[in-house]
């Protein structure tokens, strides 16, 4: 019997023919990664071969569920999808939300990994232990969104689908994807690192998964107990922000402290950042509106994941009968990022992103750094100025339509368009690992610059949360030091247990001594007597398989590393200081990441820690 | 670039005031907090305060470094002494001052410290403000450290022998009132305004506090639109308050942990006692801004 919450399998389906096998997944296995983003880093390390080109039939591509999903835990609808990173080389992980993760864990099987390629564009469909793949040629070219209705409409009832857009379809002579291209369920995306790409390069335009087997917990009181104390929590001052303003909220508190990056890193605050704010628009909104931010733009709806009590999810109206959900990252990439102020093209850029199915963090980096090279005359597109919404709305079509050589050359990322317009161009990349940066400026961030050199997954908010100590007033943000080391390791590792177990980030404040806590409901799911400080363990292993990983497909010393500019250019704030971030203060910080994490002076881990984590 | 610190004479027998002045209440903190919250911002932290072997302090920030002066209460010449010598190896100039001017603004400070920014041959930046000469409102080089060591052991304790040895400049209400931002901040320069006596100490209590502008963020901006009166996120609003702690409470916001303030949209802390000056900008954030 597996433990309560797990089926104690995988399902590992070849694209190729729709066929598949079961893997049996021990209870060792599962009580060291727990499901989600842990779990799937252990399928990858088995059944990855080393070195497999991520867009090639042997890549593995894995939805992975968790013990928490399926439970009445508040936030819990979760699920995490991994493979190797076409942008990085590396391990990427991302999450996305709701039915899908209940349903797809309810055909029987904690993960589905997908190996080899369909022959043509197809849809898989995965009904209790039974595969198969279907044609999906005549979904060519539509948006996830389209794809995840027509499949549904095909099938019937009670089906749940994740699909791909058209940029992560591969091209007419078989080419790839744009590199950054999603995977997307009830309009959540499982966004970061070309999940999608990956998908499309194995010529599937959707997965479809229906229930059809239970699970049971092991202490169904107990988790019941644990559910509505958790759903009370949920609706304290820790989630206030979440529930009340949703993280566009960010957009001016990062403008007033230097830390909202704009113009591909060139500045740390944005005299656009107020309009962004405030959307213009429809009068029906502003009509007994709120103040501030949100006046006008004041969303129409407000709604959230399965299972969740939070809910925070805003939606904005976008134009004529258009809707979009609205988050600070993909405000701030198409925005300051790209100097852009006029909020009606942020959003119909980010509801572009959406129909297209990419990344919007990695497209407004990108496009920021071509806006640069434009600017200094490395690439012939005089037309693609900052702050030119026109122009942002052109080229991110051009990225879709990847029929331009400049839209080919920014669908795969501002790592390798720099590699081929060179002339110093790397040096303003704004990346680590290949992936594109986030809205958070290392220079007047000293934890989260530590976290962003460092994370498998290349720059990235959601593996570290670093900034959370910068923003605590707790330590000096300008000053990184072993403090700051330490607020990352700690974040690294809680954001670790949550997307494995897997609970909700936004939920994290609620949680007074979260190891404990958390340990405490995968022991009541699990049956587990498993406490706060094995589970510390249990993160701090994730993190360095992660590592692993990434060690055996190549990693280098040089790719836990910052963008040149970072480094050598400061940023001067209102108040006169001059924030800087040196090289050698960010050698010193990674220096004791890796002292502290027991890894050796080049950051590599231990041969010997491939036993522990049972990936002999 | 030379590098700034604070030095902060904390000693002296306060005979007149008859209290040691360095815990003196100051709008929910104290004179010593507040003067080395002020020289602080200038000086990206580096503060020293001296004081007399195991003289009692207020409670200070952790970046602030004090040292014992074992031989306290010989004069001025025998603090900036102390104070330049635990500066040496750590910094090139310093301000240094005493703890009781409760107006000191930051831009006086950074005025007088550029003179010696701007022209290496200088040694000390002497303002000559309000009629008087102010050696407790000046900047030094801290090589200076062994003149006022080696004046010490001669016991010539005035600062006069000090300036004898080395260059100043003095600078004059115009010179110091070229700045433009003093000039804006602190036109009747009250930054040397110092408090001797109970009666000193009254009457700088009665002035008002410096006006700043307030900003609110994220749900602090929510809750405070919701309680009425004030505008949304990001819209400046004028109070007049000397610490963080006098601005939540004049804009009546509990200042607890789920709130924090950055001045001047700079460093970011949870300490009420953080110093204001005229012309402040303070945001207040949510403690959990981020994703
Ligand atoms: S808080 Fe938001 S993202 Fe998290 S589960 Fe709830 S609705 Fe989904």
């Amino acid at each position: 019997m597996p433990p309560g919450g797990y089926f104690g399998r995988a399902l590992v389906v070849d694209a190729a023919d729709g066929t598949s096998q079961t893997l049996e997944i021990g209870e060792p296995v599962l009580r060291a990664y727990l499901g989600g983003a842990g779990l799937g880093t252990w399928l990858l390390h088995r059944l990855g071969p080393p070195g497999a080109d991520p867009l090639g039939p042997d890549a593995v591509l894995a939805f992975t569920f968790s013990p928490l999903v399926g439970t009445p835990l508040t936030t819990s609808a979760k699920f995490a999808v991994v493979a190797k990173s076409p942008l990085t080389g590396m391990l990427t992980d991302a999450l996305a939300s709701s039915q899908f993760a209940i349903s797809g864990k309810l055909t029987g099987h904690d993960a589905i990994a997908i190996r080899g390629r369909a022959p043509r564009l197809s849809t898989l469909i995965i009904d209790g232990p039974a595969t198969r793949i279907a044609d999906a040629t005549h979904l060519a070219g539509r948006t996830a969104a389209e794809t995840d209705a027509a499949v549904r409409e095909e099938l019937g009832r009670g089906w749940r689908v994740a699909a791909i857009g058209p940029a992560g379809e591969r091209g007419p002579s078989g080419e790839p994807g744009v590199r950054y291209a999603t995977i997307s369920h009830d309009g959540r995306h499982a966004g970061r690192g070309g999940l999608g790409t990956v998908m499309g390069a194995k010529n599937l335009k959707a997965v479809a998964v229906r229930a059809s087997a239970r699970v049971a917990t092991a202490d169904p009181a107990g988790v019941l107990r644990a559910a509505r104390d958790l759903r009370e929590r949920s609706f304290g001052p820790a989630t206030e922000k979440y529930r009340e303003l949703g993280t566009l909220a960010n957009l001016l508190t990062f403008n007033a402290i230097s830390t909202l990056p704009t113009r591909n890193f060139q500045a740390s605050s944005f005299e656009g950042a107020p309009d962004l704010a405030e959307q213009p628009a429809e009068p029906e909104a502003e009509a007994g509106s709120e103040p501030g931010e949100i006046a006008g733009m004041r969303k129409v709806a407000r709604s959230g994941c399965a299972s969740c009590t939070i809910g925070c999810e805003h939606i904005y109206r976008v134009g004529r009968g258009k809707k979009a959900r609205v988050e600070y990252e993909n405000v701030f990439a198409l925005g300051p990022m790209c100097g852009v102020s006029d909020p009606g093209a942020v959003l119909a850029a980010s509801a572009r992103c959406d129909d297209l199915g990419i990344d919007t963090i990695s497209a407004g980096g990108t496009i920021a750094w071509a806006m640069e090279c434009a600017q200094r005359g490395l690439i012939d597109a005089p037309w693609l100025r900052f702050g030119d919404a026109g122009a942002l709305l052109r080229v991110l079509d051009e990225i879709g339509d990847r029929a331009t050589e400049l839209g080919i050359l920014l669908g795969n990322g501002s790592r390798a368009a720099a590699e081929t317009v060179g002339s110093g161009s790397g040096s303003f990349a704004p990346h680590v690992k290949g992936l594109e940066m986030p809205g958070y400026e290392p220079r007047t961030l000293h934890s989260m610059a530590l976290g962003l050199a460092v994370n498998a997954r290349g720059a990235d908010h959601n593996r570290s949360g670093a900034y959370e100590a910068d923003l605590s007033g707790d330590l000096d943000r300008f000053d990184g030091g072993d403090r700051h080391v330490a607020a990352a390791i700690e974040t690294e590792d809680r954001a670790a247990v949550m997307d494995s177990m897997i609970l909700c980030k936004f939920l994290r404040g609620v949680f007074t001594d979260p190891f404990a806590e958390w340990a405490s409901l995968v022991s009541d799911v699990t049956g587990w007597d498993m406490t706060g400080d094995e589970l510390r363990e249990t993160a701090g292993n994730i993190v360095m398989a992660k590592r692993a990983y990434n060690d055996r497909e190549g990693w280098r010393p040089a790719d836990d590393w910052l963008p040149d500019r970072l480094l050598n250019e400061p940023v001067t704030l209102p108040s006169g200081r001059v924030a800087a971030l040196t090289a050698e203060r960010l050698r010193a910080m990674i220096g004791a990441y890796y002292k502290a994490r027991g890894l050796n002076t080049e950051g590599r881990p231990d041969p010997a820690i491939y036993k522990r984590l049972l990936l002999d | 670039m030379p590098s700034f610190a604070g030095v902060v004479l904390a000693g002296g027998r306060s005979s007149r005031m008859g209290t040691p002045k360095a815990a003196l209440e100051w709008h929910g903190s104290t004179l010593l907090r507040r003067t080395t919250g002020i020289l602080g911002r200038v000086t990206g932290g580096r503060v020293v305060v001296v004081r007399a072997a195991g003289q009692p302090l207020p409670e200070l920030p952790g970046s602030v470094t004090v040292v014992d002066d074992p031989r306290e209460g010989r004069g001025p010449v025998q603090g900036i002494a102390a104070g330049l010598a635990a500066l040496r190896g750590e910094a090139d100039i310093a301000f240094i001052t005493s703890t009781d001017m409760p107006f000191l603004h930051p831009a006086f400070v950074r005025r007088v410290l550029r003179t010696l920014e701007e022209d290496e041959a200088t040694d000390v930046a002497l303002p000559f403000a309000r009629g008087y000469r102010q050696p407790l409102a000046a900047a030094y080089r801290v090589t200076l450290a062994e003149a006022a060591e080696r004046l010490v052991k001669e016991d010539r304790l005035k600062p006069a022998f000090l300036f004898e040895q080395c260059a100043v400049a003095q600078l004059d209400d115009d010179a110091l009132l070229s700045d433009p931002v003093l000039d804006a901040l602190d036109p009747d320069l009250d930054s040397v305004v110092n408090v001797n006596t109970p009666e000193d100490y009254d009457a700088a209590r009665t002035r008002r506090a410096p006006r700043i502008s307030v900003q609110l963020f994220g749900t602090v901006a929510k809750s405070a639109a919701k309680a009425g009166g004030l505008d949304g996120p990001g819209s400046p609003f004028a109070v007049r308050a000397a610490t963080v702690g006098e601005a939540a409470g004049a804009i009546g916001l509990v200042f607890d942990r789920h709130v924090t303030a950055a001045l001047n949209g700079d460093q970011i802390t949870r300490d009420p006692e953080v110093p204001l000056a005229a012309g402040d900008t303070l945001f207040f954030l949510s403690a959990d801004a981020g994703g």
